[in-house]
């Protein structure tokens, strides 16, 4: 069993570098981007299950960081993170699949609960197509 | 006030227009009239008057023309030897009462002025007349017609005389008219009610009788006031000596020996232009004064209907601003609330990790100090405590600024209300309030968001709870709710308490977001400003009525659904 790999986006440093501390107590891997390229970039690099993306950021928004996410990595959980603290905000993201949201200001249990389901989500999903790819295996085989 | 002035000004103005554009008109028209129409009476009546005077003059000239040619018949039928005889003089005295009964008697005189001869019921056969006034003219003049006397009879009357060139010698016949009879024909005039005639002469002495007081022989004191130069009849207005205005109409007669008067009370001669003029009167009063009544009536409507409107415009733009006011007002907050949320959440995550780093530490026993420890947990904690504060408010801040989905559907208050009413029944027991519903039957539907309508009225439920409290305490309290149509098309629902009341500095500004007389941390000012969008949002209105002290009472007023329950 892998272990859950979470990356931070948010463009406030500092927010930033004490949620990366505080998961990284708890036991998880983390990776902290403060834009939406430098996110693109570390999914490229690492193999990065669970994103924690802030909807509002300069430059490229989280929108559209999260649509460029499930395009080019479509395994890959997001969970938006919202200062609105209103679903209207986050049902854009929802629409455009986004696992769930989390409203500013969250405990860091709550970031963990929610990063676990979507991580947890992530597995079925590659068991799922782990079990689907063995059967074409072994039809191809058999 | 500048718009009370404005009001009364405007008012002014009406006033006037209205009472002056018909009164003018209406003022002229009758003035007009009147005077045409008086006019056209007046003449009306002179004229009539100078007719009775001519034919008057003409009757009476004709009179005494006739009975100068009967004497003159006389005169040349027979001679003086024939009428000096008495029975012949009986006879032709008889023919000549035929001919006229107002003949009392006649005589015959000579030269010399001897009665010689009399025909009447006096004894006059005899006596000498040589130097009477009538005897002198008479023989002078050949005619004569004499202004009524007494004479040797001592009884008014008046003769006619003529005499006759007989040879060398000139004879007399003289004819008595009975005064009575003469005053009697020019007396029965009647115009009106005090109309009259009557014969004055030259010295204003009557001649004949007049109705009005003024026996043959006596002097009229008006006299002076008759006489004109002119033949011509005359009429004018006179005050006589008793001080009565008369309408006078005279001409003179019998070469300008006698003045025909004919007078009449102004009064009763111009009694038509009287009552044309009363009734005239009495149309301008009631006329002026309905059109006073009306004007003062209508502009009163008016004024009042302009002052209602002016308040319901000044109410609208109140409530306009109020509404524009508090869309900026939320945008901006929840553009803060969401700036604030990001530090917040930084507070939170350094929070977090610095309860977490203290648990370690104290795990690890690196930390031997439990009460100071102990200190620093609970500060810890707070410092979380007042983060979720914050959290709170910035949450309910984006809430009333979000435009959020509504889904409008039709409501009945009636069961809506109760339902609602339910939610808070326990809080309200809890405080010892006695909560009383009076919900029409025939309250109409609504038509809006079920969910922000119940929010609106579990916020002013809570509301009155708090100044409830405030005031008693948990005994005492009673709210009341009350719904029901309320014309126009309208729904009221009305939440009513006794509690604290709020005074009229507050009510102003209770409406305002932020504003909160809730002690701090209790209240974020937002409740009622969140009720006030929502309902307005649903073009109805919420309107507080309180006394500091007695309580409170909240109206919320929508329009009804179209659709009928």
């Amino acid at each position: 069993m892998e272990e859950m790999k979470l990356m931070l986006v948010d463009d406030e440093e500092r927010f930033l570098s004490t949620t990366a501390k505080l998961l990284a107590r708890k036991g998880f891997t983390v990776f902290t981007a403060l834009s939406g390229a430098e996110a693109l970039e570390n999914l490229k690099r690492h193999n990065i299950h669970v994103v924690i993306l802030d909807v509002k950021m300069p430059g490229m928004d989280g929108i559209a960081v999260l649509k460029e996410i499930k395009r080019s990595f479509p395994l890959v959980e997001v969970v938006m993170l919202t200062g609105h603290g209103t679903v209207e905000s986050a049902v854009e993201g929802l629409k455009s699949g986004a696992t769930d949201f989390l409203s500013k200001p969250m405990d860091i249990d709550e970031l963990v609960q929610k990063a676990k389901e979507a991580f947890e989500k992530r597995r079925r999903l590659e068991e799922k197509i782990l079990t689907a790819h063995s059967d074409i295996c072994k039809k191809s085989s058999g | 006030m500048e718009k009370e002035q404005r009001h009364e000004k405007l008012q002014d103005m009406i006033l006037v227009c209205m009472i002056l554009v018909p009164l003018v008109p209406f003022l002229l028209t009758v003035l007009i009239g009147y005077y045409y129409f008086t006019s056209a009476l007046e003449n009306r009546t002179v004229s009539a008057t100078r007719r009775i005077v001519d034919d008057h003059r003409h009757m009476i000239d004709f009179f005494l023309q006739e009975r100068k040619a009967d004497l003159e018949f006389i005169l040349h039928s027979y001679d003086f030897e024939y009428l000096s005889q008495q029975e012949n003089l009986l006879k032709v005295f008889e023919r000549l009462q035929i001919k006229s009964n107002t003949f009392v008697d006649l005589g015959v005189f000579n030269q010399d002025g001897v009665h010689v001869a009399y025909q009447g019921p006096y004894k006059l056969t005899g006596r000498i007349y040589k130097d009477e006034d009538w005897f002198s003219e008479v023989m002078k003049k050949g005619y004569y017609t004499s202004d009524i006397f007494l004479g040797f009879r001592r009884v008014p009357h008046f003769v006619i005389a003529m005499a006759k060139q007989e040879g060398p010698k000139t004879w007399v016949i003289r004819a008595t008219i009975d005064t009575y009879m003469f005053s009697d024909m020019v007396k029965k005039v009647r115009i009106g009610k005090t109309g009259e005639a009557y014969l004055l002469n030259r010295e204003g002495i009557f001649q004949t009788e007049r109705r009005s007081g003024g026996n043959i022989l006596d002097h009229d004191p008006d006299f002076a006031k008759y006489i004109k130069d002119d033949s011509e009849i005359k009429t004018f207005v006179s005050r006589d000596f008793q001080n009565f205005e008369y309408f006078v109409a005279t001409t003179w007669l019998k070469d300008k020996e006698w003045l025909l008067v004919v007078r009449q009370e102004s009064g009763d001669a111009f009694s038509d232009l009287r009552h044309a003029s009363y009734l005239i009167l009495l149309i301008s009063v009631v006329g002026g004064g309905a059109i006073l009544a009306l004007a003062f009536f209508l502009t009163n409507r008016i004024i009042e209907r302009m002052i209602k409107t002016d308040m319901e415009k000044d109410r609208l733009k109140e409530q306009l601003i109020r509404a524009g006011r508090l869309a900026e007002l939320g945008e901006m907050a929840a553009g803060f609330a969401h700036e604030i949320n990001n530090p917040l959440q930084i507070i939170k995550s350094e929070q977090a990790l610095i309860k977490m780093i203290l648990s370690e530490l104290v795990e690890k026993g690196l930390i031997n100090a439990p009460e100071e420890m102990a200190e620093v947990e609970d500060s810890v904690d707070q410092i979380e405590l007042q983060v979720n504060r914050c959290s709170a408010i910035t949450h309910q801040i984006l809430k009333f600024g979000r435009k959020s989905e509504i889904t409008p559907q039709d409501i009945d208050l009636t069961e809506f209300i109760p339902d609602v009413t339910h939610m808070v029944s326990n809080k309200a027991g809890v405080n010892g309030v006695g909560v009383r519903l009076e919900i029409s039957d025939n309250t109409p539907l609504v038509h809006g968001d079920a969910g922000q309508l119940q929010q609106v009225l579990i916020n002013l439920f809570n509301n009155a709870l708090d100044a409830i409290n405030e005031r008693h305490g948990v005994q005492g309290g009673e709210l009341m709710i009350s719904s029901g149509p309320d014309g126009n098309n309208m729904v009221r629902v009305s939440v009513k308490d006794n509690g604290c009341g709020i005074n009229t500095e507050d009510q102003k500004k209770i409406f305002s977001p932020f504003y909160t007389t809730k002690p701090v941390g209790k209240g974020t000012g937002l409740g009622l400003s969140v009720c006030y969008g929502i309902i307005d949002a649903m073009g109805g209105s919420l309107d507080v009525a309180s006394e500091k002290g007695l309580g409170t009472t909240f109206t919320i007023r929508l329009p009804a659904s179209i659709n009928k329950r």
